[in-house]
């Protein structure tokens, strides 16, 4: 299996509204930005993976056909990955596994999501609507007509979490983690919410969505893109002599799906254990015995801040049952062992679905070269009950 | 329910198109729908959905190997077992939920008109995985607390079915007589619904009509604030209510007309809404971005006469986000 690494990355800002675009442009706009970083050609890249969650956001079924002329790669490889909230993760693990097999030498990988051109006319406003569509998501049988949503799942893993830790999460603690998130996104140019710093006492007065969760301690949803370029060993390292920037190997990749029906032998209600599972494997692969030891830079998929402290547990940061300790032990403060979410997380940075994780991952890419430093890694979660978990580990050496 | 259409009219737009001016450019906007009808077979499901319709029973898959009951019976073979057949089998219509339920105020746009409402898991009698299911409670609002993990629930059938998972939600069963909780396919319309009624207000002192005027005035200020932000006249573009707030203290009425929002001393005869909160801080604090109009509901502080408003709700919760945002910025 040959070694991969990043040798481009681009964004796009992150808008919770962008009339003046399609899907398409932003699609362009994140490659062609992404090929200038790597000092590529379109010519120069074998094919593409796409990161695109929802048909019903961009009002097409196959919404990446288009694309492939948009972005100059008629006549090459194409294939499309969407798996819920961990799609953009779950399309680098992908192109990872064609480049590892030496099926292609380099290939780019693009999410692009245009999530708010839903719109509701009972109530006037975008966001019922674009919930509405992602509730087609829950289980069309038994739950979507029961008014599943992605907030009301979540909540139910956490609050079986609660049930079982009944002192973590507590509500002053999930309120410091996403003001410190705000604080976080000032750094980040194409943060959605770059500029709205929010304290702790207006996160714990913020409004119920869905109980427990507070409106500010949600991801928000965007309109945007993001795009890698990942290349197989030999063709990275010339791409990396060529942009005088550092290779960003990806050492491991790790992923799990678990059940989405809950009871014996099926999903345990108070755990995020294909999280647990991905980062298990995403180590081994890596070879990292001890995370918070090993690991400088986590980009974790914070849809909701208690799922961020659980998923920061599930990955072995901290014990089950004092999640709460990645603030009151100062884990994830300023001047503590590891960054986590540096440039605002999705709370902030805001949550272009299929995009998100591969912005994540150029987060991820900018904090190691700009800071000199070894290892992050990158996660992604998604479907109904926080049911798929991805990590992969990015290093620097 | 014969007449009810699978989409509702009112949630469909009219089919046209209009611009919105960006940096000087302009851009087009057309009200525009994907859809698709389906007759959609519930396929080896059917037993499950019939019987629910046709005989208040609850069914489950049982694997014939190891014994796993399955509920709802998703799989007609059993993927633990080398996929051993299942064989259908009646479950209990009692069963406790497996953690505390969600409960959701801010519903997707199908669901605006049932805020607030939880759904949570069930593990009924005889059955091991757990049935997704609705939760109500028969006195008043829901909120936190009245659900748990371990609350024991009864299932209710609606009593107009059509073979879907809605045809059936939950209540406590410390809510329910002994012999309904016994009862089989007990039903919707044997339930003591507690209804809406306004709470009563205690009579004012002269302190509360002094503190009324007060925080009135300071209420009308904030409202001309709020008129007057760009993002807090957006959150309440192309929507106008009238509703009465009662307070302690005196009655405000508060309008919301396409951008403008007005607070004033008064009364209105057919309101859209009407709030009864004994305080008007509360209302003050939650439009100043110092508490949530949500969270009053939830702890009782404040009632609304329409569940249905919740989006009229979240509209001036939206807008004093807004406002607070564009201090910053």
């Amino acid at each position: 299996m040959r070694r991969v690494g990043i040798v481009g990355a681009a964004v796009t800002p992150f808008k919770a509204r962008w009339y003046e675009k399609t899907y398409y442009e932003l699609a362009q706009m994140a490659t062609a930005a992404a090929l200038e970083d790597a000092g590529l050609g379109v010519d120069d890249v074998d094919g593409v993976v796409y990161g695109i969650y929802n048909d019903i956001f961009q009002r097409a079924a196959i919404p990446e056909h288009p694309l492939q002329a948009v972005i100059g790669l008629e006549n090459k490889f194409g294939v499309r990955v969407s798996n819920g909230g961990a799609t953009g993760a779950y399309a680098m693990s992908v192109a990872h596994a064609y480049l590892a097999a030496e099926r292609f030498k380099t290939l780019l990988v693009l999410g692009v999501e245009k999530a708010t051109d839903c719109f509701d006319f009972q109530s006037m406003s975008a966001t019922p609507e674009v919930i509405k569509t992602i509730g087609w998501s829950g289980d069309s049988f038994f739950e979507q007509k029961l008014g599943w949503t992605a907030s009301d799942s979540y909540a139910e893993v956490v609050l079986a979490y609660m049930d079982e830790h009944p002192g973590d999460l507590k509500p002053e603690i999930t309120a410091q983690v996403a003001a410190q998130l705000s604080q976080q996104a000032r750094d980040n140019e194409f943060a959605q919410r770059r500029f709205d710093q929010v304290t702790p006492e207006e996160v714990l007065n913020s409004r119920i969505v869905v109980y427990p969760f507070k409106e500010l301690e949600i991801c928000v949803y965007s309109e945007g893109a993001a795009a890698v370029i990942m290349a197989e060993e030999q063709t990275a390292k010339a791409i990396a002599r060529n942009t005088g920037k550092p290779v960003i190997w990806v050492t491991g990749v790790g992923e799990a799906n678990e059940p989405s029906f809950a009871g014996k032998n099926h999903k345990i209600m108070h755990r995020i254990l294909s999280h647990h599972l991905a980062a298990k494997r995403a180590y081994e692969m890596a070879g990292i015995k001890n995370p918070l030891k090993e690991i400088d830079v986590i980009e974790l998929h914070d849809a909701f801040v208690h799922q961020l402290e659980i998923s920061m547990a599930e990955m072995g940061f901290v014990p089950l049952g004092r999640a709460d300790s990645v603030i009151e032990e100062g884990l994830m403060m300023p001047g503590g062992p590891i960054l986590v979410n540096p440039s605002g997380g999705l709370l902030y940075s805001g949550h272009a679905v299929g995009a998100s994780n591969i912005m994540s991952a150029w987060s991820a890419r900018r904090e190691l070269i700009r800071r000199g430093l070894r290892r992050a890694l990158v996660h992604g979660t998604g479907s109904t009950v926080a049911q798929y978990g991805v990590v992969l580990i990015l290093e620097q050496r | 329910m014969a007449d009810a259409k699978v989409i509702p009219l009112e949630a469909i737009p009219d089919a046209r198109s209009e611009v919105v001016n960006v940096g000087g450019r302009p851009y087009l906007l057309l009200n525009d729908a994907m859809f698709t009808f389906y007759r959609r077979s519930m396929g080896e499901f059917s037993p499950f959905f019939l019987a629910l319709r046709d005989e208040k029973r609850i069914l489950g898959a049982r694997c014939t190997r190891c014994g796993l009951v399955r509920v709802p019976p998703f799989v007609t073979r059993c993927p633990d077992c080398g996929f051993a057949p299942t064989e259908l089998v009646e479950v209990g219509d009692v069963g406790q939920l497996v953690a505390t339920p969600p409960v959701t105020y801010f519903a997707n746009s199908l669901f605006q008109q049932q805020v607030p409402f939880g759904r949570g898991r069930a593990i009924l009698r005889g059955a091991d995985t757990a049935l997704s299911v609705n939760l109500y409670t028969t006195r008043g609002i829901l909120v936190p607390g009245i659900f748990r993990k371990g609350t024991e629930v009864k299932v209710v059938f609606r009593s107009e079915r059509k073979g879907e998972i809605t045809d059936i939600f939950c209540v406590p069963t410390a809510e329910l007589t002994p012999d309904q909780v016994a009862k089989k396919g007990l039903e919707e319309s044997e339930l003591d619904w507690e209804r809406a009624t306004e709470p009563p207000l205690p009579s004012a002192t002269a302190q509360d009509a002094a503190r009324f005027h007060e925080i009135a005035a300071q209420l009308s200020a904030l409202a001309r604030e709020l008129s007057a932000n760009e993002r807090a006249r957006r959150d309440i573009a192309n929507w106008w209510r009238t509703i009465l707030v009662k307070t302690t203290g005196g009655t405000l009425v508060m309008k919301i007309a396409n951008g403008d929002l007005t607070v004033e001393e008064g009364t209105a005869a057919a309101p859209d809404l009407v709030m009864v909160v004994a305080d008007p801080a509360v209302l003050l604090n939650a439009l100043a971005y110092r508490g949530s109009l949500t969270q009053a509901i939830m702890t009782g502080k404040l009632w609304i006469s329409k569940n249905v408003e919740f989006t009229t709700v979240f509209k001036l919760e939206r807008m004093a986000r807004s406002l607070a945002r564009s201090k910053k910025a």
